[in-house]
């Protein structure tokens, strides 16, 4: 953000108060949380689309919310462009009427957000006919054309199945690098919070229990559900013709070739109980992957894991505490780890910047 | 039966179902989106005092509008100083017409205000429409089934009012007779083959009227859905 966003709020649920505090320079913040954690009502609180909100609001010098001093702008007057769950297309407009409901005279503007999202081949369409994820995509472009200062993304992919949320990333992405807007996105997928986000918030009960870079925060046990993902970035090296390579900065990883072009940036997720270890350097395996690395935490108990660098990116790994003893793992100790090409899946990517 | 004798009759039901339902339309309208969006003093009030045709006999309608603009009414030519000509004229037919349809259109255009999803009314003002441009782009549109529905409805309970404009208008052959008054005239003169000729166009108008509303009635809830 160019500015800063600042916020110290009160807001009384059902059941629990929101009460939250955080100052943040990020382009990208995320808000994690289990379902009724208080995060879609954080985000309509700064949309300036609830009543009741106590309190504190600042974003880029401006006061959007002082309730102390009896001062709250409308959402129109924040310059938020707020996408939320259900999209709230306009159902009496096409794909184009909605676009352009925010910038009726921009006409470059929805050219590029069209060609952008790709939704071009839809600009006809009615809204009724679209599917999820394309709803999705129409629901940002309608924002983005707005020209927000702020965009606020309530789970935007919530609505769609796993894989196809994974196929609308790449779109936020290059809306977050084409029109530089910086946004908050709600999610209760730590995955896509970590492929996109610089900071993350967790919230727990109204509260923020938790905050800093995603790679610290959302890491294995506590907060999270079983099955965690890594969540990697780093630049394609080469494009061969099933595999890419990705420099993950010192570390070079062998992911599946997907889209990828030379010298875009590719976000990709590894599971941690996808990953082995071994002491020494493997000989005669399959794996692609065989990545010298040094444990830099150690978890022992029932949800064991530990966590070594690769690069300059932190990579967690389940595994069971009689693999530890066995292998007299401890912190420091220097280990390769093993990755197939195959366990690497490709988030995201967007063009050289 | 010869249709000269009930063309100016049906003329008539016509012209003044049309120019009450013009006359209420904005009127009604304007109260359907208040009722619909907007919390206020009084407001139980205003509901009961617009709903009040629907529950009083015509002829009480009948009988204040003969009051009001009687010639020493408030309505009248000695507090006014003109005369508004609606005693014994169509106009009068007009007044006790809309008077009597009027709670129906509030009702309707309040239902079919209620069915547009207020966030997306807050969107439009989110992606910074004015109030008149989210009325305009927005409101508006999405109720047009609905509202459409409520004038249909209005129009059809002009078409067949009877008490009220008997009173205020009379029942002139010609002049004033619509084709509700039309029958209560062709019975009292025992022409029973006009009664029925007028009651079947009276019916068939009140049919398509009603049968077109549902359709819209029908159209606005799957368009809001």
């Amino acid at each position: 953000m160019s500015g800063a966003l600042e916020f110290r709020l009160t807001l009384p649920l059902a059941g629990f108060t929101l009460a939250l505090e955080h100052a943040t320079r990020s382009r990208a913040l995320g808000v994690f949380g289990a379902s009724g954690s208080g995060k879609s009502s954080l985000l309509e609180a700064l949309a300036g689309w609830r009543g009741g909100v106590r309190g504190r609001i600042q974003f880029d010098g401006a006061t959007w919310l002082d309730s102390e001093r009896g001062v709250a702008l409308d959402s129109a007057r924040r310059g938020v462009g707020y996408v939320p769950q259900d999209q709230l297309l306009f159902p009496h407009l096409g794909v184009e009427g909605n676009l352009r409901f925010g910038c009726a005279r921009d006409e470059g503007l929805v050219e590029r957000v069209l060609r952008v999202l790709e939704i071009e081949p839809l600009r006809t369409r009615d809204v009724a006919s679209l599917s999820g994820g394309e709803r999705q995509r129409v629901a940002l472009g309608r924002a983005l054309c707005a020209r927000p200062r702020l965009l606020l993304l309530d789970e935007p992919f919530g609505a769609l199945d796993r894989p196809l949320r994974r196929r609308i990333l790449p779109y936020l992405l290059r809306a977050q690098r084409e029109f530089g807007a910086p946004f908050v996105l709600v999610s209760h997928d730590p995955t896509e919070i970590a492929a996109v986000c610089d900071e993350v918030l967790v919230l727990r009960g109204g509260c923020v229990v938790a905050r800093g870079a995603p790679a610290q925060v959302l890491a294995p046990g506590g907060e999270l559900d079983e099955g965690f993902e890594n969540v990697l970035r780093g630049r394609v090296s080469a494009v061969g013709a099933a595999s890419a390579s990705v420099d993950l900065g010192g570390v070079v990883l062998e992911v599946p070739r997907a889209e990828l072009a030379p010298g875009e940036l590719a976000v990709v997720s590894v599971r941690a109980d996808d990953v082995l270890v071994a002491r020494a350097a493997p000989t005669g395996l399959s794996a692609r992957n065989v990545l010298p690395a040094r444990v830099d935490e150690l978890v022992r108990g029932p949800a064991a894991r530990l966590r070594v660098q690769l690069g300059a990116q932190p990579l967690w790994i389940e595994l069971t505490e009689a693999a530890i003893d066995e292998l007299e793992l401890t912190r420091g100790a220097a280990v390769f780890v093993v990755v197939k090409t195959r366990a690497c899946r490709v988030l995201a990517s967007a063009g050289a910047a | 039966m010869q249709w000269e004798s009930v063309a100016p009759a049906l003329v008539l039901t016509l012209q003044v179902a049309a120019c009450s339902t013009a006359l209420v339309a904005l009127p009604a309208l304007a109260l359907g989106r208040l009722l619909a969006r907007r919390e206020f003093r009084g407001r139980s009030l205003v509901e009961a005092l617009a709903a009040l045709p629907l529950y009083c006999p015509p002829t009480a309608f009948g009988f204040l509008l003969l009051r009001a603009f009687r010639r020493d009414g408030p309505l009248g030519e000695q507090a006014l100083g003109f005369d508004l000509d609606v005693l014994l004229t169509w106009r009068g037919a007009v007044l006790a017409s809309a008077l009597m349809s009027f709670p129906l259109v509030v009702r309707t255009a309040r239902v079919a205000f209620e069915n547009v999803p207020p966030r997306l009314e807050h969107m439009a003002a989110s992606l910074g429409a004015s109030r008149a441009q989210v009325l305009w782009r927005v409101t508006l549109p999405l109720a047009r089934n609905g509202l459409i529905a409520a004038l249909l409805i209005g129009f059809s309970r002009a078409l067949g009012e009877f008490g009220a404009t008997v009173i205020v208008a009379g029942n002139i052959p010609g002049r004033t007779q619509t084709l509700a008054t039309g029958i209560f005239d062709a019975l009292q003169v025992g022409d029973d083959a006009r009664a029925v000729q007028l009651a079947g166009w009276s019916a068939l108008l009140g049919f398509a009227a009603v049968w077109t509303s549902e359709w819209f009635l029908r159209r606005s809830r799957s368009a809001t859905s």
